[in-house]
C-alpha cells in the first residue's frame, strides 16, 4: 500500500524491510551523509538547537513507546528525565565515575522510578494514571529539590561527557554523540513496534481486557513500557546534563511535561515517524519564537505589554496543542502519510 | 494543644477550599467523563480576575463580585463550546491533553495580563481573631468554611430538585439514553462546564483572599486532584469528606512531619495520598467502581 508503484513483495524479507527501494536507501544515506556534515555549515548556535532537539527526541520516543503504542497515559516525563540527569550528574560529579557508567545507569535507575510509579497501571487507566505520573513528576522534583546529594536549589555542576580519551567538548562533538545514541534510539523503537513487545503494547492500547484474555501478561507489559519509556528519558536526561553541564530542578518543570505530551500528539501517537516531526515542530517554533521572534516584535512594537515576551509562548503552545487535537489528532506523520500518497499517485491521484 | 488546634482547624478550611476545586472537576467529569487538569490555571485566572476588578478599576464588592461570577461562566462557556465541543466521543488521551492544552493557554494569557505573578487580594474578612480556647484562630478560616458550606447545600439542592441538575445527573448515568429522552446533552455539557468554572473560581477568590495571588494557585488545583481521587472521581459526597481530611493531612503533616523530613514536606503530602490511594484503593472512598467488559 505504501510502497512505490510496481514495486512487490515477493519474500518474507522484502515484506518485512524498513528500506525497501534502491531509492530508499539513497535518499536515507543522503540524508545521514547531510547530517554527519551538518556541523560544517550549522554555527554553534544552530548545532545547539539541534542538540536540544537530538536530547529532546530520545525522550520523545521513550514518550512515544509508553503514551503512542501502550496507551499509559504520562504526564511525569520531565519528572523522569530529571531523574536521570540528576543521577548522571551525581555519579559522574559526586563519585566521579566516566560518562558512559553515568549514561546507563541514569538509563536504568529512571526506569525503575519509572516502574515504581508504573505500579498503579496495573489496576488503573486514563485519568487516574495521568494523575498518578502528575504526582510523580512533583515528588521527584520536591526530592530533588531538597535532598542533600542533589545540590537541592543551588543545582549541581556536570563534567563533559567523555569515553576513554575523547572528551566531547565543543557544540560539534556533542552533536555526534547524541545523534547516533538518538539514531540507534529511532532504530530501536522502529523495530520494537513490531517484535511480539510491540505487538502487546498495541493490543493493550486498543483494549487492555482483550489483550488480558488473548493472553498478554499486563503487569509485565505494562511496567515493560514504563522501563523502557522512562530508560530513554533517563539517556535524555543524562546527555540534557553533560550537554547543559549544570542541573538545576527548574528545568524540569509540570510544563516541560506538557509540552512532551504536546510534541507527541503534534507528531502522531503511536507511528515511529511521530516523535521526530513533533519535537523539530515544537523546538524549532521555541527557538523562533523566544530567540528572534520576541525580540523583533518587542522592537517594532513599543507599546507592547510587558507580559508579551513571558506569555506569547505558551500561549501559542497551548493553541497549537488544541488546535491539532481538534484538527488533526493523527499528528503530522499522518499529513506527511498523506502527501507520500498524493505525491506517489501524482498526477492520477485514483 | 493550641497548636493541635490551630492546625487542624486551617487544615479543615484549606480542605473545604481543595473539596470546593475538586467539586469542580466532580461535575465536569459526571457529566460529560473529561478530566479537567486546566482547574488550576482556571483557579489562578480567576483569582486575577477578581483582582483586576477590585484593585485595579476598584469597583466594590457588590459589583465585583457579580462580574467574576459572569466571567467565570463565560470562561467555562468559551472552553467548552471551542475546545471540547469538537471533541465529544475522542479517547480519554485526547480529552485530558486538551485540557492541557487549555490550562497551558490560560498561563500565557495570565503572564501576558498580570505579568508581575504576585499579589494580594484586598480582605473580604474581618480580620479580628477568635478564641477557640486556647488556639487563636483568624475570622477568615470560618468564613470560608462557612462559605464552602453553603455552596454544597446550594450544589447538593439543583442537583436534587432542578430540572437540569436532574438532567446532568442522567447524561453521568447513560448519555444515549439522555439523548433518547429529548435532553440536549451538549447544552448539559456546556451548563456543568460553566458551572464548574464559577465553582472554581468561588474556591480560588477564598484561598487567594487569605494567601494571596501566586502561581502557586495552579498548584493548588493540581493538588486538588487528591480529594478527587481519595473522595471518588464521581463522588460529591466523597469530595466534601476528601477535602477536609487532604487538608488536615496537609496541614498536620506540614506541622508536625517537617522536622523529621526535608522542609516543604506539607507541599508533597497531597501527591503522596494519590499514588497511596492509587496502590491501595484506586476507585476512592466513595467512588463507583467500574465494571468493564470487552
Amino acid at each position: 500500500m505504501s510502497l512505490p508503484c510496481g514495486t512487490r513483495n515477493y519474500t518474507y524479507g522484502e515484506d518485512m524491510a524498513i528500506v525497501r527501494t534502491r531509492t530508499h536507501w539513497v535518499l536515507l544515506f543522503a540524508f545521514l551523509i547531510a547530517l554527519f556534515l551538518a556541523p560544517l555549515y550549522f554555527n554553534d548556535y544552530w548545532l545547539g538547537v539541534g542538540n536540544l532537539i537530538g536530547i529532546t527526541l530520545i525522550a520523545a520516543i521513550g514518550l512515544n513507546i509508553l503514551v503512542g503504542y501502550c496507551g499509559q497515559l504520562s504526564i511525569g516525563h520531565a519528572g523522569f528525565i530529571a531523574v536521570g540527569a540528576y543521577t548522571a550528574a551525581i555519579l559522574t560529579n559526586r563519585f566521579e565515575l566516566p560518562f558512559l557508567v553515568g549514561l546507563i545507569s541514569a538509563g536504568l535507575v529512571a526506569g525503575v522510578i519509572g516502574i515504581i510509579f508504573g505500579l498503579p497501571s496495573v489496576r488503573v487507566k486514563g485519568f487516574y494514571l495521568a494523575i498518578t505520573t502528575i504526582a510523580a513528576q512533583f515528588i521527584i522534583i520536591w526530592v530533588i529539590n531538597h535532598w542533600g546529594i542533589t545540590g537541592g536549589f543551588l543545582g549541581i555542576k556536570v563534567p563533559y561527557a567523555s569515553i576513554g580519551p575523547i572528551v566531547f567538548r565543543s557544540e560539534s562533538s556533542q552533536f555526534y554523540l547524541i545523534f547516533v545514541i538518538a539514531a540507534i534510539c529511532i532504530f530501536l523503537a522502529k523495530n520494537l513496534a513490531r517484535t511480539k513487545v510491540g505487538r502487546a503494547f498495541i493490543a493493550i492500547r486498543d483494549n487492555d481486557l482483550a489483550a488480558e484474555v488473548m493472553g498478554i501478561n499486563l503487569l509485565y507489559y505494562k511496567l515493560l513500557a514504563f522501563f523502557i519509556g522512562c530508560f530513554l528519558a533517563g539517556i535524555a536526561g543524562a546527555l540534557l546534563a553533560h550537554w547543559i553541564g549544570f542541573m538545576n530542578a527548574e528545568q524540569f518543570s509540570f510544563t516541560e511535561s506538557i509540552l512532551y505530551i504536546g510534541m507527541i500528539i503534534i507528531g502522531g501517537l503511536g507511528t515511529s515517524l511521530g516523535p521526530i516531526f513533533g519535537v523539530v515542530f515544537i523546538r524549532v517554533l521555541q527557538q523562533v519564537l523566544t530567540i528572534e521572534l520576541v525580540p523583533f516584535l518587542e522592537k517594532t512594537f513599543t507599546a507592547l505589554p510587558a507580559g508579551f515576551a513571558t506569555g506569547v509562548t505558551p500561549m501559542l503552545f497551548g493553541l497549537v496543542i488544541v488546535l491539532f487535537l481538534i484538527l488533526e489528532p493523527r499528528g503530522l506523520a499522518h499529513r506527511w502519510a498523506l502527501f507520500k500518497a498524493a505525491y506517489r499517485l501524482w498526477p492520477f491521484s485514483y | 494543644m493550641a497548636e493541635l488546634l490551630q492546625f487542624t482547624i486551617t487544615g479543615i478550611s484549606v480542605g473545604m477550599v481543595y473539596a470546593l476545586i475538586a467539586l469542580g472537576f466532580a461535575l465536569i467529569w459526571k457529566s460529560s467523563s473529561v478530566a479537567n487538569l486546566a482547574l488550576g490555571q482556571i483557579v489562578l485566572v480567576s483569582s486575577w480576575f477578581t483582582y483586576s476588578m477590585l484593585v485595579q478599576a476598584e469597583l466594590p464588592l457588590w459589583l465585583a463580585f457579580p462580574l467574576v461570577i459572569v466571567f467565570a461562566l463565560f470562561l467555562g462557556w468559551v472552553i467548552e463550546r471551542f475546545a471540547l465541543r469538537p471533541l465529544i466521543a475522542q479517547p480519554i488521551l485526547s480529552l485530558i491533553t486538551v485540557t492541557l492544552g487549555i490550562g497551558y493557554f490560560i498561563e500565557g494569557v495570565i503572564t501576558f495580563i498580570w505579568p508581575w505573578s504576585v499579589d494580594a487580594l484586598p480582605r473580604l474578612f474581618p480580620k479580628e481573631v477568635i478564641h477557640i480556647g486556647q488556639a487563636v484562630v483568624s475570622q477568615e478560616y470560618l468564613w470560608v468554611v462557612v462559605i464552602c458550606l453553603v455552596i454544597f447545600v446550594l450544589l447538593t439542592l439543583f442537583f436534587r430538585y432542578h430540572r437540569m441538575g436532574i438532567a446532568m445527573r442522567a447524561t453521568a448515568d447513560d448519555q444515549l439514553a439522555v439523548q433518547a429522552c429529548g435532553i440536549p446533552v451538549t447544552r448539559v455539557f456546556s451548563t456543568s462546564w460553566m458551572f464548574a468554572c464559577v465553582v472554581a473560581a468561588i474556591g480560588g477568590i477564598l484561598i487567594s483572599s487569605i494567601s494571596g495571588i501566586t502561581h502557586g494557585l495552579v498548584e493548588t488545583g493540581l493538588k486538588s486532584f487528591s480529594v478527587v481521587i481519595l473522595g471518588g472521581l464521581d463522588s460529591f459526597l466523597g469530595a466534601i469528606v476528601a477535602g477536609p481530611i487532604i487538608g488536615l493531612l496537609e496541614s498536620l503533616g506540614g506541622g508536625y512531619l517537617t522536622p523529621f523530613t526535608w522542609a516543604g514536606v506539607k507541599d508533597i503530602i497531597p501527591f503522596v495520598v494519590i499514588i497511596i490511594v492509587m496502590v491501595i484503593k484506586p476507585y476512592g472512598l466513595f467512588g463507583e467502581v467500574r465494571i468493564e467488559r470487552i
